[in-house]
């Protein structure tokens, strides 16, 4: 079953700089995708593009059987309460508790009032609860952000994206500020989402082997194009050279 | 053995060191600055009129008018319940002018942000912004004179006008400052422009806006001040002019600028002490 289709997705800057070049995949639901690709490969306007942060060029891009191409502020909020996003930089609000910062991501769901006033039901405050129980950060619960070590932020991140109740969670490079050990962390936190509440997660990575190790299929992204497109094991070292244009032995994974 | 390695990417000084500065410009630009600002003060003072002064007799008179003001300070015409009741009318006119200036500012502020507003209005809230602040505080009261008649209501409106004008400017720039990250994440989340200013950009430039009012206040105080004077708004600093222009009397003049510079310690202080309980910038563990 097709949950998220890209279609001949294309995105330029000022018509000039082309980011992506005529993308095409489809995604499953409950699929867990890794993009790969050098640096400046647009891995990170691809995942913008799913949810719109950043305007489509040209092509089409349907989520869950409704193109999202065209949509307007009203309709483009509704889509986003079904996209949760985790980011490299966890992009928490550093000067708010860990709990008002997992709250934000009911935000979609209110009116501009009941934002604005912090009207937070009492269900969606025992969510946020439940779910800081399950990712082991409950009692940082009332810490300000910036007391929390980078790993324990990114795992508020996940609970912020995860209260949304969203349908697909987008990860743009959610380890690559983080040491090995907290990685293996939000990696397995990551790929339990997957497994457990079966939500797709579409992530952006640096790691090779991170990304062999967990996804299911892997998407190789070259300049703005699709180069390689499967399962994890048909990624051959021939096929990690040719996505990333340098020898596989040259490269510092893990 | 000479080991100076040949580099077309070093830069070198005229002594063959190493030069640690990208370019040499604006050190030029710097220097040069520097050169005429010198040379214009030798000048000024070479081009003084100095016929009639007697160098000896103004500095002995000066000091024995500083010694009258500040080391015999004393109330002449008016009580001190007086003086309490008059430093807290111009205390009134300033904190008027800074709350009110404060709250409209914050909204200006956010048509004013680059980071929060289309660029066109940006662009035409800045422009009108600069206008405002590029003419003095007083100008504007006496301006508003015209409407509201010289006194309390013109100098209100007139520090009004000026601090929202510097508020603006000093609001949009800190909220210019908020992590772009911080707003790509609430957005990514469905919120809408007012969930982004009340849960990401007002948490975290909070105690900017703080100390950027206080130091409006502090400055609101001493214009109140000069407005009392100026545009007969009452308060200490019209006692003052009259103690200076009307009397002559320097032990008062004295006093009062104790009184002043009193305030404005208290005022000082309990800021800092407000900002640090209140509203750290960041918690140690």
């Amino acid at each position: 079953m097709t949950f998220l289709q890209i279609a001949g997705l294309s995105k330029s800057y000022n018509n000039e700089t082309t980011v992506l070049k005529d993308i095409s995949f489809n995604v499953k639901a409950g699929e867990f995708v890794s993009i790969i690709g050098p640096s400046g490969a647009g891995k990170s306007t691809l995942l913008r593009c799913i949810n719109r942060m950043v305007s489509i060029s040209d092509g089409e891009v349907v989520f869950d059987h409704a193109p999202i191409t065209k949509l307007k502020k009203r309709a483009l909020r509704q889509l986003r309460t079904d996209i949760g996003m985790v980011f490299q930089h966890y992009n928490l609000v550093p000067r708010l508790t860990v709990i008002e910062n997992v709250l934000h991501g009911r935000l979609g769901y209110k009116s501009t009032l009941q934002g604005v006033l912090g009207r937070f039901t009492e269900e969606e405050k025992e969510h946020a609860f439940f779910l800081l129980r399950k990712l082991g950060i409950e009692e940082h619960a009332y810490k300000r952000c910036d007391q929390l070590s980078g790993g324990q932020q990114q795992r508020v991140g996940i609970a912020r994206a995860l209260i949304q109740n969203p349908k697909l969670i987008l990860c743009d490079e959610p380890i690559a500020s983080l040491d090995p050990n907290a990685s293996k962390i939000i990696m397995d936190h990551l790929k339990s989402i997957t497994t457990e509440l079966e939500i797709t997660c579409l992530i952006n990575l640096h790691q090779v082997e991170v990304a062999q190790q967990y996804s299911d299929r892997i998407i190789g992204l070259n300049q703005g194009e699709v180069v390689f497109d499967g399962p994890n094991y048909k990624l051959t070292e021939e096929k990690i050279n040719h996505i990333y244009g340098t020898q596989m032995r040259e490269l510092i994974t893990v | 053995m000479e080991t100076i390695v040949k580099s077309t990417y070093i830069k070198r000084k005229k002594n063959g060191s190493i030069s640690l500065r990208a370019g040499n410009k604006s050190k030029f630009v710097i220097r040069m600055t520097m050169i005429t600002l010198f040379v214009l003060t030798i000048a000024g003072f070479l081009l003084f009129d100095y016929t009639g002064l007697e160098i000896r007799t103004a500095v002995v008179e000066t000091a024995s008018n500083l010694y009258a003001m500040f080391f015999k300070p004393a109330l002449n015409h008016f009580t001190w319940a007086e003086a309490l009741y008059q430093i807290g009318v111009t205390m009134g006119l300033a904190v008027l002018s800074t709350i009110i200036g404060a709250v409209i500012a914050f909204f200006l502020a956010l048509t004013a942000a680059a980071n929060l507003s289309k660029e066109w209005v940006t662009k035409v809230v800045r422009v009108i912004v600069a206008f405002i602040r590029a003419v003095p505080t007083v100008l504007w009261v006496l301006i508003f004179a015209i409407a509201a008649g010289l006194g309390s209501e013109a100098a209100v409106l007139g520090m009004l006008f000026h601090s929202i004008a510097y508020l603006v400017k000093a609001f949009s720039e800190a909220f210019e400052e908020v992590d772009k990250g911080i707003l790509e994440a609430l957005r990514a989340a469905g919120s809408g422009w007012w969930h982004v200013v009340i849960h990401g950009i007002i948490p975290s430039t909070f105690t900017y806006l703080l100390s950027w009012t206080f130091l409006r206040f502090e400055i609101n105080f001493s214009v109140a001040v000069a407005m009392g004077a100026a545009a007969g708004a009452g308060g200490i600093g019209f006692e003052l002019f009259m103690a200076s222009g009307f009397y002559f009397d320097l032990n008062e003049v004295g006093f009062i600028t104790y009184a002043i510079l009193l305030i404005a310690i208290i005022l000082e202080v309990f800021s800092t002490q407000l900002k640090n309980r209140y509203f750290p910038s960041s918690v140690r563990n």
